[in-house]
C-alpha cells in the first residue's frame, strides 16, 4: 500500500511496483466456507441469520437483544468473539438488512440509534451496486448527472429514473429505506460440523495446532450453542503436506460426558495433540462432530460460589485416556467362569455417575485379592502349611487342552505369615504352583 | 470466661506433642475400629498424604484398604494407579467393592503414575487415590503432599519397606507386616506420641467365616520376618479324602 499497490491495479504493474509482492488468488470456495462458518458460529447470538454473499452475514438480533444486553454489549461481544473465530468484522446496525449491508461496507461507523434515512442518506453511490442488481451503466448515469451520495438520488424523481432503465435503484432505495418488505432466505446451520482451517504455514509444533483448534472450536461453541447441543465427541483430522504423501490422522477426542464445554474441549484436544506423533508439518486441521445432543445450559450459581467438593469424574477418566492410552484405564469386572483366570475382565469403564453394576461372579469359596497373572511355579511339597482345601476345580474342557483347568487349590500360610493361594496341577507332573494373595 | 472458651475453640490449632492431633477435617474411617483409634482424626487423614510400606505386595494392604474401597458414593471414583499386581474382581465384588467405581490405572512409568495421580487429585472427583511408587525423591513426595491437601482427597501411597528410612512429607507412615490372623501395622509417623506396641490388626476372611489361621497373634516389634515359621501349628479346617490327598499334606496334618 505504500509504494502506492491499490485495489484495481492489475497484476503486471503491482509486480512492477513491488516484485518481493506475493500473490494469491482468490477462492470464492473457501470465502463462501468461511461465510457458512461465520453463519454457524453467529447461532449463539440468534436463530435469525442469514448469508449475504459474497462478504456479509446478517443477524436479525431484535428479539435477543434483552439477552445480551442491549446494542451495544451486543456488538461489542460479536466483535470480540469473531476475532476468536479468526476474523476481522465489520459491524452495522439498521433497521433493514440492506441498510445493514451498506453502512457495513461504505458506512463510518455512525450513532445506530440515528434515523435510518439521515444515516443512508451520506453514503456514497457506489453502495447501491452492494448486494443489488444495480449494473454500471446506471451508476455512471448517476455520477454523470453530477450526484455523489444517496440522498440526492432518492430526492430524483422516481419515474424519470424509471423511464432511464434506473428501476433497479429505486427499487434498491426503497429496499434500504424500508419502504417495500425485503425477505432474506434464513441460514440452516448443518446437521453435522465439519469446518477447516489451512494453518498459514505448515507446522509441526503442539502450540500451533492447538491455536488452530481453538479458533475451530471456538466455531462449534457457536453450532452447539445455537442448537443448545453438547456432543461426547469431535473428531480433529491432520492434514499433513501434500507432497510428504502422509495420509492424513483423525484424533478422536473422546470427551467422557456430554458437554458444549470448549475449556474441557481444549484440554483433551491438548492431550491427544501431545501424544500423537506427527510424520510430516500439518498443512490443515478440519474438525467434525455430530450426533449433538439436547443439553440444558449449565445451571448459573447466584453467587457464583465454587463449593470445590463434586468434580468431573468424566472429564478425570478423559484427561487419563487421553494421555494414558485406552488400554492403560479400565475397571476390572468379574466373569462368570470357574477357572480362576477367567473369572475376570477387563470392563471399559463408564463416568461415574452412569456406571451400571457389573455382572456378578459365580459364587465360590474366598478368593485372594491379588491374583498373579500366572501361576508361579513353587517347590513341592509346598514349604508351607495349607489350612483349608482343596477346592478342586476343574473346568474348561470346551476351550482346548491348554485353556483347561484340572487343579487342587489350597490356602495356605506362608513363612512370613501371609495367607497365599496355592495349588497342585492334578495333570502331570503334579508340580505345586502359587496362585494369589490373600491380603 | 471468654478467654476460657476461645482458647478451648483454638485447642484444635495447637498439637501438644504427647497428645493425638485433632486435625481441622475428621479423617475418614478406616472401618477398623482398632486403628481408628490410634489414628489423629480418626481415621485416614483427608486431604493429605498417607503412607503404607509394604515388606512385600500382598501383605494385607488391600484387605486393610477394602472397607475404603467399598465406601465410594455414587458417582465418585476410586483409582488405583500402578498396582503391582493384579486385583482380582470377584474377591473385590464379594468384598463389595463397586467395580464399576474403582478405576485401574497402569502407567508406564512412575513419571506417568505420579502424573496420573496429580490429575485424580486435581478433579476432586474421586474418594480416595491409590498410588504405588517405587521410589520417589522427596521433591516429587512434597509435590504429591501439595496436591492432595489442596484437592482434600486422601492420597495413599504404597511404597516398598526400604523407603520407610527416607524421609517423607507424608502426615501418616504405617509399615505392614502380614502376621497370623491379620495384618501388623507398625506407626512410624503420626501426629501424635509413638505408639510403644505394633498393632495387630484381625482382617476379615472373605465371605463372613472364620480366618482359616483364627487366633489373632500380635506380630513382634523388633522384626517378625526373622520370626521361625510356625511349624505344626495349623489347623486343618477340611480334611482331605485320602485317595486324592498330595504328599504335603499329609506331612502338615499328622
Amino acid at each position: 500500500m505504500a509504494r502506492g499497490v491499490e485495489p484495481g491495479l492489475g497484476r503486471a504493474s503491482a509486480l512492477a511496483i513491488a516484485p518481493e509482492l506475493c500473490l494469491i488468488d482468490r477462492q470464492p470456495a473457501l470465502e463462501h466456507a468461511a461465510l457458512v462458518d461465520i453463519a454457524t458460529w453467529a447461532g449463539r447470538f440468534t436463530p435469525a441469520i442469514s448469508l449475504a454473499p459474497p462478504n456479509a452475514v446478517l443477524l436479525e438480533v431484535e428479539a435477543c437483544l434483552r439477552l445480551f444486553g442491549g446494542l451495544a454489549p451486543l456488538g461489542q461481544q460479536i466483535i470480540q468473539e469473531i476475532e476468536e473465530l479468526g476474523f476481522r468484522a465489520r459491524l452495522a446496525i439498521a433497521q433493514t438488512p440492506l441498510a445493514a449491508r451498506w453502512l457495513a461496507r461504505f458506512g463510518c461507523g455512525d450513532d445506530a440509534s440515528a434515523p435510518l434515512a439521515g444515516r443512508l442518506d451520506a453514503l456514497p453511490l457506489i453502495a447501491l451496486a452492494e448486494g443489488t442488481p444495480v449494473g454500471p451503466d446506471s451508476l455512471d448515469l448517476l455520477t454523470g448527472t453530477g450526484h455523489a451520495t444517496l440522498g440526492e438520488v432518492r430526492r430524483l424523481p422516481r419515474h424519470g429514473l424509471a423511464r432511464r432503465h434506473a428501476q433497479a435503484v429505486t427499487n434498491a432505495i426503497d429496499r434500504a429505506y424500508g419502504h417495500i418488505p425485503d425477505p432474506c432466505p434464513w441460514f440452516q446451520p448443518p446437521e453435522r460440523y465439519l469446518s477447516r482451517l489451512p494453518l498459514p504455514t505448515p507446522s509441526d509444533q503442539v502450540d500451533t495446532l492447538l491455536f488452530g483448534a481453538r479458533r475451530l472450536l471456538a466455531g462449534l461453541a457457536g453450532w452447539l450453542d445455537a442448537r443448545q447441543a453438547g456432543i461426547e465427541r469431535f473428531t480433529l483430522v491432520l492434514e499433513f503436506e501434500r507432497n510428504s504423501r502422509t495420509p492424513e490422522a483423525p484424533l478422536e477426542i473422546v470427551l467422557g460426558t456430554l458437554s458444549r464445554d470448549m475449556q474441557r474441549c481444549q484440554l483433551l484436544a491438548r492431550e491427544h495433540l501431545n501424544q500423537s506423533h506427527l510424520p510430516a508439518p500439518v498443512d490443515a486441521l478440519r474438525l467434525t462432530a455430530d450426533e449433538p445432543r439436547p443439553l440444558a445450559p449449565p445451571d448459573g450459581d447466584l453467587f457464583h460460589g465454587d463449593d470445590g467438593q463434586q468434580g468431573d469424574g468424566g472429564l478425570l477418566l478423559a484427561t487419563l485416556r487421553a494421555r494414558l492410552g485406552d488400554r492403560a484405564v479400565r475397571c476390572l469386572a468379574p466373569h462368570p467362569d470357574h477357572r480362576p483366570e477367567k473369572a475376570w475382565r477387563w470392563a471399559e469403564p463408564q463416568p461415574p455417575e452412569r456406571g451400571r453394576p457389573l455382572p456378578s461372579s459365580l459364587p465360590s469359596s474366598p478368593r485372594p485379592l491379588w491374583l498373579l497373572p500366572e501361576p508361579r511355579p513353587i517347590p513341592a511339597p509346598p514349604p508351607w502349611t495349607l489350612l483349608t482345601g482343596p477346592e478342586r476345580i476343574e473346568s474348561g474342557w470346551w476351550d482346548g487342552p491348554e485353556a483347561t483347568v484340572r487343579r487342587d487349590y489350597f490356602v495356605a500360610r506362608s513363612q512370613d505369615g501371609g495367607l497365599a493361594w496355592v495349588f497342585r496341577d492334578r495333570a502331570e507332573p503334579h508340580g505345586w504352583y502359587l496362585h494369589g494373595h490373600f491380603a | 470466661m471468654a478467654a476460657a472458651t476461645s482458647a478451648q475453640s483454638l485447642e484444635h490449632l495447637v498439637w501438644r506433642g504427647d497428645r493425638l492431633a485433632t486435625p481441622a477435617l475428621p479423617g475418614r474411617p478406616t472401618g477398623h475400629a482398632a486403628l481408628d483409634a490410634v489414628l489423629p482424626g480418626g481415621g485416614w487423614p483427608l486431604a493429605a498424604l498417607s503412607e503404607l510400606l509394604l515388606p512385600r505386595n500382598g501383605v494385607g494392604e488391600l484387605g486393610l484398604l477394602l472397607p475404603l474401597l467399598a465406601n465410594v458414593p455414587a458417582g465418585r471414583w476410586a483409582i488405583c494407579i500402578a498396582p503391582p499386581g493384579l486385583p482380582y474382581a470377584p474377591a473385590l465384588a464379594a468384598a463389595g467393592v463397586p467395580l464399576e467405581r474403582l478405576l485401574i490405572v497402569q502407567a508406564e512409568s512412575p513419571a506417568h503414575a505420579r502424573w496420573a495421580a496429580r490429575q485424580a487429585l486435581d478433579s476432586r472427583s474421586c474418594e480416595v487415590v491409590l498410588l504405588w511408587l517405587a521410589d520417589a525423591d522427596m521433591g516429587a513426595l512434597r509435590r504429591l503432599q501439595l496436591a492432595a491437601e489442596e484437592s482434600g482427597t486422601p492420597l495413599i501411597l504404597l511404597r516398598p519397606e526400604s523407603a520407610a528410612r527416607q524421609p517423607s512429607p507424608a502426615v501418616l507412615r504405617l509399615a505392614l507386616r502380614p502376621c497370623r490372623g491379620g495384618i501388623g501395622i507398625h506407626i512410624l509417623k503420626r501426629r501424635g506420641p509413638q505408639l510403644a506396641a505394633p498393632l495387630a490388626l484381625a482382617l476379615p476372611w472373605p465371605g463372613g467365616g472364620p480366618r482359616p489361621d483364627n487366633g489373632l497373634e500380635p506380630p513382634s516389634a523388633a522384626s517378625p520376618a526373622a520370626q521361625p515359621p510356625p511349624v505344626g501349628k495349623h489347623a486343618l479346617v477340611r480334611p482331605l479324602p485320602a485317595r486324592s490327598a498330595p504328599p504335603g499334606l499329609h506331612a502338615g496334618a499328622q
